[in-house]
């Protein structure tokens, strides 16, 4: 384990949390419909089972998820080796370790707000929710995610260059970073 | 290369100097010069004061810490595609 650690957690949720968010809100509205629980075959039967399980998808959440299986899985369900693979990637992601499962929910929140994805808002306020994440959490998230929305803005209209490398611990990756000169 | 003339800090007024202070008690990091969105929001305090309040509103500890809001807002400024 290093420092390091966190940071591909994070990377790993913002990942995710994009593809489930492209297909969710790219195919959402296409004509191909959602594998359904009761017509799967078995393997994607349990493979459901398991995403209920991870999500609590039986219980008072359920409406927000937008029904028994989150619409990504529903719609990758059609291969069910990639549904396979998918999921086990999205529980990693999601499943907590040096980050918390709650502050993992507040990175897919924002990431979901700032690209504008109306099924990853929507699904991962639910989740915060059902996290135990209160008003005033979710405004903590809707805040820094507003306000370096901003920031990111200014600094690319400006072109400047990142000055905090010098606050970073030393990167001995060798890799330039672009922000520099 | 920016856009802009990035002012150093002696260019700026004394308030506009007083928050360059604050800026280094935020970051807890002693820079040779304020960094430069400190001093591009020093160019025009009626929007950089309200502008940095409320980011340090929404940065403050509450429900998620002050180190875990730092890593949402490095997620954000990644999808947003902002090396800064």
């Amino acid at each position: 384990m290093t420092g390091d650690d966190r940071w591909y957690e994070a990377a790993f949720v913002v990942g995710i949390t994009n593809a489930l968010n492209v297909v969710a809100d790219g195919l959402g509205g296409a004509p191909m419909p959602q594998v359904e629980p009761e017509t799967a075959p078995a393997e994607v039967r349990t493979i459901f089972a398991d995403i209920r399980a991870f999500y609590g998808t039986g219980g008072p959440a359920a409406d927000v998820l937008g029904g028994e299986i989150p619409m990504p899985f529903g719609l990758i369900a059609h291969d069910p080796g990639y549904l396979a693979d998918v999921w086990a990637a999205v529980k990693r992601a999601f499943s907590e370790r040096r980050l918390t499962r709650r502050h993992k929910e507040a990175l897919a929140f924002a990431v979901s707000l700032t690209t504008r994805s109306a099924f990853g808002t929507a699904f991962h306020l639910g989740e915060l929710r059902r996290l135990g994440v209160g008003e005033r959490g979710v405004m903590e998230v809707v805040g820094v995610a507003q306000m370096f929305s901003s920031y990111t803005k200014i600094a690319d209209t400006l072109q400047l260059s990142s000055d905090m490398a010098d606050i970073a611990p030393a990167d001995a990756s060798g890799v330039p970073d672009p922000g520099a000169g | 290369m920016p856009t802009v003339r990035l002012r150093d800090a002696s260019e700026y007024p004394e308030p506009a100097r007083r928050l360059f202070e604050l800026s280094k008690q935020w970051f807890d990091y002693d820079f040779k010069e304020p960094p430069a969105m400190s001093r591009v929001m020093a160019w025009d305090p009626h929007f950089g004061g309200p502008h940095g309040r409320a980011m340090k509103r929404a940065m403050a500890p509450g429900e998620f810490s002050r180190g875990e809001k730092e890593m949402v807002a490095a997620a954000v400024s990644g999808v947003n595609a902002c090396t800064y």
